[in-house]
């Protein structure tokens, strides 16, 4: 797919699968072309769904294009609602259930990252994970006490 | 570094700031809360300032289309011909730093009209004579399509100007109380002067009082952090 920019950056050099073409569409014109990513899978935290799999998604993100271009949707949710509950928040993203491939009811689910109207991030967990996260041996403290524990 | 970024801004204008970019926020509200009551603002994920409602990908799309006049970008390492490095310092296979990565910053110095380029540290590292990798050139070959590109650099020291045919960051004011010597010592290229190169006005009581209410108020909302240590008293 086309972008605009890049061209005359280095990633021209970094990154040998973005390719530089004349564009057909403006001659003495060059674009840049880079692949499309394609998941196998996508995990998405939904602030609310249907049990059709229809998710309301946070405006704020790009949840649903990252539900499009994977090839599986595992979703969870904060709760199950009825499918004309999704519809009546205003500025809500739907996506529709037809991209979803399984649900799950998981509260908490996306913590300790936000979920817009639920809770907000977690900072102190958020400090907590970045100071374990810069060896081995105390990240597996951390997975000890919050994942295994 | 507000009062600097908020004289640059145009009523009636479309600016936009993006992610981690408190100081152009604090400016481009200044100027709105000024002289620029008509400037559409743009701030990311701001509740007041953020017209978008599908992601980063109804921003960028925005931008792609040139929609934005006044843009801000920032790099770990910024060079004399105004290329932005925000990937790596040395080898980027084997990186001594790991910037965050350029994100749209290789589109976002192109389209929009007048890029500003903003860092809170003017030193020998940040300025350099050449960046270690371009992830944002200053300048591109004509055949490249670019309506838009740097416009001016805004440190705690000074205020460059980008001349495109130069090609090159020219001085064009000092910030009170910087002499020149001390200018070049902080900065890792040889510096080139506007000849009309002055001292940057110092804020005024007005932008002040309006920096320390109004645009602390709102920069809270996305910057509680940054608003509660960066505007004095």
């Amino acid at each position: 797919m086309p972008v605009a920019g890049h061209v005359g950056s280095d990633y021209e050099r970094l990154r040998p699968e973005f390719r530089v073409i004349s564009n057909p569409f403006a001659p003495g014109e060059r674009v840049m072309l880079v692949p499309s990513i394609r998941p196998d899978v996508s995990l998405i935290h939904a602030i609310a769904a249907a049990a059709d799999g229809t998710l309301l998604l946070d405006p704020m993100e790009d949840d649903a294009l990252l539900a499009q271009a994977s090839r599986v949707v595992v979703a969870s949710t904060e709760r199950i609602v009825a499918r004309g509950e999704l519809n009546a928040v205003a500025d809500g993203v739907i996506l529709q259930g037809i991209h979803v491939a399984a649900l799950v009811e998981a509260p908490g689910g996306a913590h300790p990252t936000l979920v817009r109207g639920v809770h907000p991030i977690d900072g102190d967990h958020m400090r907590e994970y970045i100071a374990a996260a810069t060896d081995d041996a105390t990240f597996k403290g951390y997975l000890d006490r919050h994942v295994y524990g | 570094m507000a009062c600097a970024i908020a004289r640059e801004v145009r009523d009636g204008e479309t600016v936009a700031v993006g992610t981690l970019a408190p100081i152009p926020a604090s400016g481009a509200l200044l100027a709105h809360f000024t002289h620029a009551p008509r400037a559409t603002v743009i701030i990311m994920n701001h509740p007041d300032y953020w017209p978008f409602r599908n992601g980063s990908k109804e921003f960028y799309d925005f931008a792609q289309r040139g929609k934005f006049d006044l843009f801000f970008l920032s790099g770990g390492q910024i060079d004399r011909r105004g290329n932005l490095n925000l990937i790596a310092v040395g080898d980027p296979a084997r990186p001594r730093v790991r910037f965050p990565g350029g994100a749209g910053a290789a589109m976002l110095y192109y389209l929009p009209r007048r890029v500003i380029v903003f860092r809170a540290e003017h030193s020998p590292k940040v300025f350099v004579e050449r960046v270690d990798t371009i992830a944002s050139p200053g300048s591109t070959p004509p055949d490249v399509v670019r309506p838009g590109g740097p416009w001016k650099v805004v440190t705690p020291l000074c205020l460059f100007r980008f001349d495109r045919a130069r090609a090159g960051l020219v001085v064009e004011a000092l910030h009170p109380g910087v002499r020149r010597d001390e200018l070049q010592r902080q900065t890792g290229f040889a510096l080139e002067y506007d000849p009309a190169a002055g001292v940057t006005p110092a804020p005024t009581d007005g932008e002040l009082r309006v920096l320390r209410t109004r645009v602390r108020e709102a920069v809270a909302k996305t910057y509680p952090r940054y608003a509660e240590t960066a505007f004095g008293r």
